[in-house]
């Protein structure tokens, strides 16, 4: 669903129903939990409710892994060169 | 999409004994000569007590003047081969308030050992966060929703 919406801009429930060939109400279902978690936001025109994907929480994270996964491999060989200098120091 | 995408992971062979890679984590001195992503990028201690529920704080500076701090607490100690803590990035900056835990493992291995550290981030800032479980629950119906997409 969040490729649906991520090719298509703001999408109806409906929409996004037939393209999963789902039926109305297990879509709603799976927009609230999205919507709760922040990854979509719904805009009201009148009866329809459109959905869109919100891209900042998902690259958020992306962004926190590559800076923390970047922290620790920088760290660990830093650590792999200290031990060694410190076995020389002792042998 | 992976299911736990806020984990960052690194596994290293060391030809060190368990004892001396404990002891990088266990002593402020040793630490301050490597916990850090860059050797540009300088360390100070500024708290550092090493025990169950005990409290660290690093201050990172950044060539240019910027400076970083992280500070944590000491969550599990089993010398010489599991770590425990909370990790928290203080503001200003961008990551300030995420709340994250860092588990080190030290398995022996023949002439040497096994280092693994995972980081990962317990919950998401902002509207996720309000939202127990919001998070992870999203992510996992996500994939299913996905996998069920291209089914």
């Amino acid at each position: 669903m969040v490729h649906a919406l991520a090719r298509g801009g703001a999408r109806s429930a409906g929409e996004l129903g037939r393209h999963f060939r789902s039926a109305q109400p297990t879509i709603s279902k799976h927009l609230k939990v999205l919507e709760r978690a922040g990854l979509v936001e719904r805009t009201i025109e009148g009866r329809v409710h459109r959905f869109r994907l919100r891209q900042k929480p998902l690259k958020d994270a992306e962004r926190w892994i590559a800076r923390q996964q970047a922290f620790w491999t920088g760290a660990v060989d830093q650590l792999d060169r200290l031990l060694q200098e410190v076995s020389r120091g002792e042998s | 999409m992976s299911p736990e995408p806020t984990v960052a992971e690194v596994r290293r062979r060391l030809s060190a004994k368990p004892e001396m890679v404990f002891s990088a984590f266990a002593d402020a001195h040793m630490v301050s000569r490597w916990l850090r992503p860059a050797p540009e990028i300088k360390l100070t201690v500024l708290a550092f007590d090493f025990r169950v529920g005990g409290a660290y704080r690093f201050a990172y500076h950044v060539p240019g003047g910027q400076v970083m701090i992280v500070n944590g607490i000491y969550r599990s100690i089993e010398p010489p081969s599991r770590i425990v803590f909370s990790w928290n990035i203080e503001p200003p900056d961008e990551h300030a308030g995420l709340q994250s835990e860092v588990i080190v493992a030290i398995t022996p291995e023949r002439d040497g050992c096994e280092l693994h550290i995972r980081h990962a981030q317990l919950t998401q800032s902002g509207a996720v966060q309000r939202h127990s479980g919001g998070w992870r629950g999203a992510l996992d119906q996500l994939a299913a929703l996905l996998s069920n997409a291209a089914a």
